[in-house]
């Protein structure tokens, strides 16, 4: 039954996270005033990438592994969530930081895959990668770490319920963070500097080809819809768990709100350059640590 | 069982790359003009990619210059199979006015094999997309070669025909134009005894 | 301030709506004087080369299969459409037509061949030569008259090279007052 539900949460994710992405093309398109890709266009991508040639450009063996072991570890990281508020099979064995690490090893692995290939242009997306990682995972991780402190446990499904517990001052000063990084999450403009960004080719993922590249936006699709659903089940769980089927429609469509209010933004922003995202994520970052200091405090 | 999905989609889905082999510039402009809201392509699944290595398709302008010969096959071996070329203009077509000048190749036929061909100089933008259709094979071909005579002639039918298998000579001329000339004396000086 | 203009522009795509032509599905017709593909009309084309001579991508041939046939070969591989050849043409065979849509995968789909019939020349039986034109005679099928004798030596000899010495017979011709006398 348990390992029924978790089967049913990944599947959950790798089935809509194509859509999500297909939603924000349409609604750039739209807002671009002009008749985008129908919105199930991303599933076509993936299966025509399957499909072609897998040229290993660089020649060895961690440029082969990059990309499956992103994938499997933000894999891995779905299938700790608790699904409808309920802790899943998986929780005995994991906590908060398990949930980081996998989610931090899916990022490092991006770097691996771009400072494997040997081009200039992947090193350059590989240090600014490297360098919104470095700024980006403390907010994630205090925003988690909150709700550890507010619930007193560890455990993901406590950590989870305990961030929309008490609406103090905490829960308001983290919300408003994690909206203001949500768009650096999600990798979109004006914050999409490593990743699809034409400036530098295609930077990370520069010489990837095929089923590979296939797993990268995969693995970014996932991880959107990862950030999306943090926000749905953890800052805006207003309605607790009613029940499997129920929370999961609610999920999505918070989920759906959420894309719709990132890809609108998008559309309307040029994107940042990296010294000034830097900039602003070094706000960020002090905030969080403010908010999880009030939360410590009891506020 | 992947592989037929994938053959399926590929037509659907097609990512194109952008080469300019030495062209001035006009194809380039009217294939950015395809990618504008008025004219808008990625309503059938193109997407402009900046890497010849996640790209399907590669859309190549411009007469082939020498520095640029070499460019273009790498960029050709770098696109995963299976893969598309569509040479726009008709400097890619076959070198345009400079088939045969000191620096150019003479079209992207002979560096590359080549799939689809627009013409124009440049094409325009819906010229383009209706290139584009035809490689999605959502519209058929609009043109077909045309044969025609002022009036039929009284030559004994075994010498027509083989005067006509002949007349291919002249794409024999491409290569030759210096002994045009003397290729026409010479063909002329063996046949005029029939008369 | 920065708020109010990112508002204001997220509604100006509510004017614009869609912009998107249906193109391939619709049809599109191109604008006045637009220069499509060069279309030969087989009953007027001479056969004078006019074209294949002045076409700057060298893309239109001729070439004689015996006495009387000429085949003009327009093998558009790299027509650029400057319209040169309609321009040129004596009897205006050529028309730029407003047919764009010419993508194809087989370069052979774009070619126009003609078979030409040559005339021959009612005295001695020959065609007409290509290599020296022919047009004053044109003109005097079509009713040019000539003054006198001598004009006409004059005029006619200027279809051969130009010969130095000539220049000093023109400074005592004088043209004549009356064209009819």
């Amino acid at each position: 039954m348990k390992a029924a539900v978790v089967t049913l949460n990944l599947l959950y994710f790798l089935a809509l996270a194509p859509l999500f992405e297909g939603v924000m093309r349409k609604l750039t398109a739209r807002i671009q005033s002009r008749q985008g890709p129908p919105v199930y266009q991303p599933y076509l991508d993936l299966a025509k990438l399957i499909g072609k040639d897998n040229f290993n450009s660089a020649g060895n063996w961690v440029f082969r592994l990059a990309p499956l072991l992103a994938f499997s570890s933000v894999l891995a990281a779905l299938s700790l969530l608790p699904v409808a508020g309920r802790a899943s099979w998986f929780s005995g064995a994991s906590d908060l930081m398990t949930l980081i690490y996998l989610l931090t090893l899916s990022g490092f692995s991006l770097l691996l895959g771009a400072l494997a290939s040997g081009n200039a242009f992947s090193a350059v997306g590989a240090s600014r990668e490297m360098m919104t990682i470095v700024m980006l995972e403390p907010v994630l991780a205090m925003s988690l770490i909150l709700g550890a402190v507010k619930s007193g446990s560890f455990s993901l499904a406590a950590a989870l319920s305990g961030i929309g517990g008490t609406k103090g001052v905490s829960y308001f000063l983290m919300l408003s963070v994690y909206l203001l990084a949500l768009q650096a999450f999600v990798s979109r403009q004006p914050f999409d500097i490593p990743e699809a960004e034409v400036e530098i080719l295609e930077g990370p993922y520069l010489e990837y080809s095929g089923p590979n590249y296939a797993l990268f936006r995969y693995t970014l699709n996932l991880k959107r819809m990862f950030y999306s659903w943090l926000l749905a089940a953890g800052f805006l769980n207003f309605f607790g768990s009613p029940g499997l089927i129920l929370s999961l429609v609610l999920q999505t469509a918070v989920i759906l709100v959420v894309c719709v209010v990132v890809s609108v933004i998008g559309a309307t922003h040029p994107r940042f350059r990296i010294d000034q995202a830097l900039k602003y994520y070094a706000v960020l970052v002090l905030l969080a640590l403010v908010a999880v200091g009030f939360g410590v405090k009891g506020f | 069982m992947l592989k037929k999905l994938s053959r399926k989609a590929f037509r659907r889905s097609l990512w194109v790359y952008h080469c300019n082999s030495g062209a001035c510039n006009g194809c380039d402009i009217e294939i950015l003009n395809i990618l504008t809201p008025y004219y808008d392509v990625e309503r059938f699944g193109l997407r402009l990619v900046g890497s010849p290595r996640h790209a399907d398709a590669m859309l190549l302008s411009g007469a082939v210059t020498r520095p640029t010969r070499p460019l273009v096959k790498k960029a050709y071996q770098a696109i995963p199979s299976p893969k598309l070329v569509i040479a726009v203009g008709s400097c890619a077509i076959g070198g345009g006015c400079w088939y045969d000048t000191y620096h150019v190749t003479g079209g992207g036929d002979k560096v590359i094999p080549v799939d689809y061909f627009i013409p124009g100089c440049p094409p325009r933008p819906e010229a383009i997309i209706y290139g584009v259709a035809l490689a999605l094979g959502l519209v058929d071909k609009k043109v077909a070669p045309v044969d025609l005579k002022q009036m039929e002639f009284p030559v004994d039918m075994y010498r027509h025909t083989r005067l006509w298998e002949q007349r291919n000579v002249i794409y024999r001329l491409l290569g030759e134009e210096d002994d045009r000339y003397n290729l026409l004396r010479s063909e002329e000086n063996g046949q005029d005894s029939s008369g | 301030m920065w708020l109010w203009t990112k508002i204001k522009q997220l509604t100006l795509f509510r004017k614009a709506g869609r912009v998107t032509l249906k193109y391939p599905f619709e049809p599109r017709p191109a604008p006045e004087g637009f220069r499509g593909q060069p279309l030969w009309d087989h009953t007027k084309c001479l056969g004078c080369a006019g074209c294949a001579n002045h076409c700057p991508a060298r893309t239109i041939f001729l070439r004689d299969l015996c006495q009387e046939l000429r085949v003009l070969l327009y093998d558009s591989s790299r027509c650029t459409y400057c319209g040169r050849c309609a321009d040129l043409c004596p009897e205006k065979a050529i028309t730029m037509s407003d047919k764009y849509e010419l993508a194809t995968d087989n370069r052979e789909d774009i070619t126009q061949t003609i078979e030409l019939f040559m005339m021959t020349c009612q005295r001695c039986g020959r065609c007409y030569d290509m290599e020296i034109k022919n047009y004053l005679d044109r003109l005097q099928t079509l009713g040019y008259r000539y003054d006198s004798l001598q004009v006409r030596k004059v005029i006619r000899l200027s279809t051969a090279e130009f010969q130095p010495e000539w220049l000093e017979k023109t400074s005592t011709y004088s043209r004549p007052e009356r064209l009819e006398k």
